[in-house]
């Protein structure tokens, strides 16, 4: 297997990710914090004054949407253009090509990590008390790691033959920003609809850790198992268009 | 797939030869050249509504290529521009896919297509040494061992915490060869420019790559110099248009070589010729 083997390249891959991210601006970090909190704040404005809204919390609530979305957006908006940015690790060597789009990804998901450190704080300083259902959030973060990486697989292979798939990408994130409860809770969607909306794998992790940082219950079960089989359906579609695209990588770059 | 670093099984070859080191067997590689280059969705759309179809050109890049090299042999591929020289060797290394035919390589494979891959200039000398030797497939311990030797032969131990940014290009070739060198390779493919640098930092490099030629190492070497060549390869290949002119001693194919180009001017020449005949009549 892959990860295995090459370990250490794709260990020294997403620390350099990282470096080259943070490095180049001392603020770095401490921007990518603001950045969630400064939108939560703009929103808690606007729901809070303008649309009145009951929900408890309302604040957390938002920032467990906005932080939750925020792993999807820029995961998959970084990996896209993964593979044509590092394109000489593609045409001048060979290496798994996947290693590419998996080290982005994976440094994505460790600069949100330090968001979901301060999302506890957060919930420390309004009071919620954490339960024992935390024990699910490296479990479905793990699940929601492997769903962004199965999305950015087949993204990063397709910019490399059409470039202006980041242009329209942009505006399915805006899209989606709006299709997944970041802003509003399930309790609005029409519940005929419902079933169908809650197969959006974003929505389910989503909703997973609304039960988990905000009302300290254990998430539905069955919708784990649904996010379970829709991760492994994403993997696999995924890696099928990325193998298929991949052979001509080094031609079109 | 296979990682070609990882491909170690001994081969034989079709003569049952047991020391061949990389076999290449009726190798086709065609490339397809669309006549309109389409990059975005927005062109594939705009095609679609105008109701034109795809046309490709092909282009034959490699045409049957067969050949084969001993262990601890340099071999040279020669040729005049576009007869594919180049291609065999990213096939080779695994960044391109045969059409057809087969490519074994027989033990740890560096491809040096590109002195310095994946290098960052926002990260410091240090880390990239350490990301290259990565990408490389040196693993971190072995990297750990030999740091104080790459820095010393590329001789930048004091800028060794500096931002590549801030190198010159000189130094970061000094620093990309130092490290290279330390793959340890069985089987090296490489592509032009193998010694860099100023002349004293050239002729280390040509010492190491001494060394490593009798250490036992295989070396395919692509170039246009025929100096190079000479001096390092026993054997040769000789492409044009894509097909095997001839393999054997390099002497010999260089000669032909040179005949090939001769002919190549002769024939110019002629056209130059014919077209002035043209032009005098015209008047």
């Amino acid at each position: 297997m892959w990860i295995f083997e090459y370990r250490e390249l794709i260990h020294i891959l997403t620390v350099s990710n990282l470096r080259v991210k943070y490095q180049s601006s001392v603020l770095g970090f401490a921007w990518s914090l603001l950045n969630p909190l400064l939108l939560m704040l703009v929103l808690y404005f606007v729901y809070s004054h303008l649309f009145v809204t009951q929900t408890k919390n309302f604040a957390i609530f938002l920032l467990v949407g906005i932080i939750t979305f925020r792993v999807w957006a820029n995961g998959t908006s970084s990996a896209l253009s993964s593979i044509f940015e590092q394109s000489s690790l593609v045409t001048k060597i060979y290496i798994p090509r996947q290693i590419i789009v998996f080290s982005v990804v994976l440094s994505g998901l460790i600069s949100s990590l330090l968001e979901f450190v301060v999302l506890f704080a957060f919930t420390l300083v309004f009071g919620i008390i954490p339960t024992t259902s935390i024990v699910l959030f490296p479990v479905i973060l793990v699940i929601y790691f492997l769903i962004v990486y199965g999305m950015s697989l087949p993204l990063a292979a397709l910019f490399v033959y059409y470039r202006d798939l980041n242009q329209i990408w942009t505006v399915i994130v805006q899209l989606a920003f709006f299709i997944c409860p970041v802003m509003y809770s399930l309790a609005i969607i029409p519940a005929q609809y419902l079933p169908y909306y809650t197969l959006n794998p974003v929505t389910i992790v989503m909703t997973s850790f609304r039960d988990i940082f905000l009302y300290g219950t254990f998430p539905d079960l069955l919708s784990l198992l649904i996010l379970c089989g829709l991760t492994i359906g994403i993997l696999i579609i995924g890696t099928l268009i990325f193998s298929r695209l991949e052979r001509r990588f080094a031609e079109e770059l | 797939m296979t990682n070609p670093r990882m491909n170690r099984k001994i081969i034989t070859s079709r003569s049952g030869e047991t020391d061949i080191a990389i076999d290449v067997f009726h190798l086709t590689k065609q490339f397809l050249i669309p006549q309109e280059r389409k990059r975005s969705i927005f062109e594939h759309v705009k095609g679609l509504l105008k109701g034109g179809s795809y046309r490709y050109e092909i282009f034959s890049a490699l045409d049957d290529v067969s050949f084969t090299v001993k262990k601890g042999e340099s071999f040279g591929v020669i040729g005049p521009n576009g007869s594919g020289k180049s291609t065999v060797l990213k096939v080779l290394a695994g960044v391109l896919y045969a059409d057809s035919g087969t490519v074994e390589i027989n033990g740890l494979v560096s491809p040096f297509l590109e002195l310095g891959v994946g290098f960052t200039p926002d990260l410091t000398a240090k880390e990239n040494v350490y990301l290259y030797g990565a990408i490389m497939g040196i693993p971190t311990r072995e990297l750990d061992q030999r740091y104080e030797e790459i820095f010393k032969f590329a001789e930048l131990k004091r800028f060794e915490n500096m931002k590549l940014r801030h190198f010159s290009s000189g130094m970061i070739l000094r620093l990309a060869f130092s490290t290279a060198v330390q793959t340890d390779p069985e089987v090296m493919l490489v592509d032009e420019g193998l010694a860099v640098g100023d002349a004293s930092f050239k002729k280390k490099s040509w010492e190491k790559i001494d060394e490593l030629q009798k250490k036992g190492t295989t070396i395919l070497l692509v170039s246009h110099d025929l100096e190079v060549i000479s001096r390092l390869c026993s054997k040769c290949l000789l492409l044009q248009k894509g097909k095997v002119v001839m393999t054997g001693k390099t002497a010999e194919v260089i000669e032909m070589y040179n005949k090939i180009i001769e002919r190549g001017e002769l024939v110019e020449n002629m056209k130059r010729k014919k077209l002035n005949i043209v032009t005098l009549t015209d008047k």
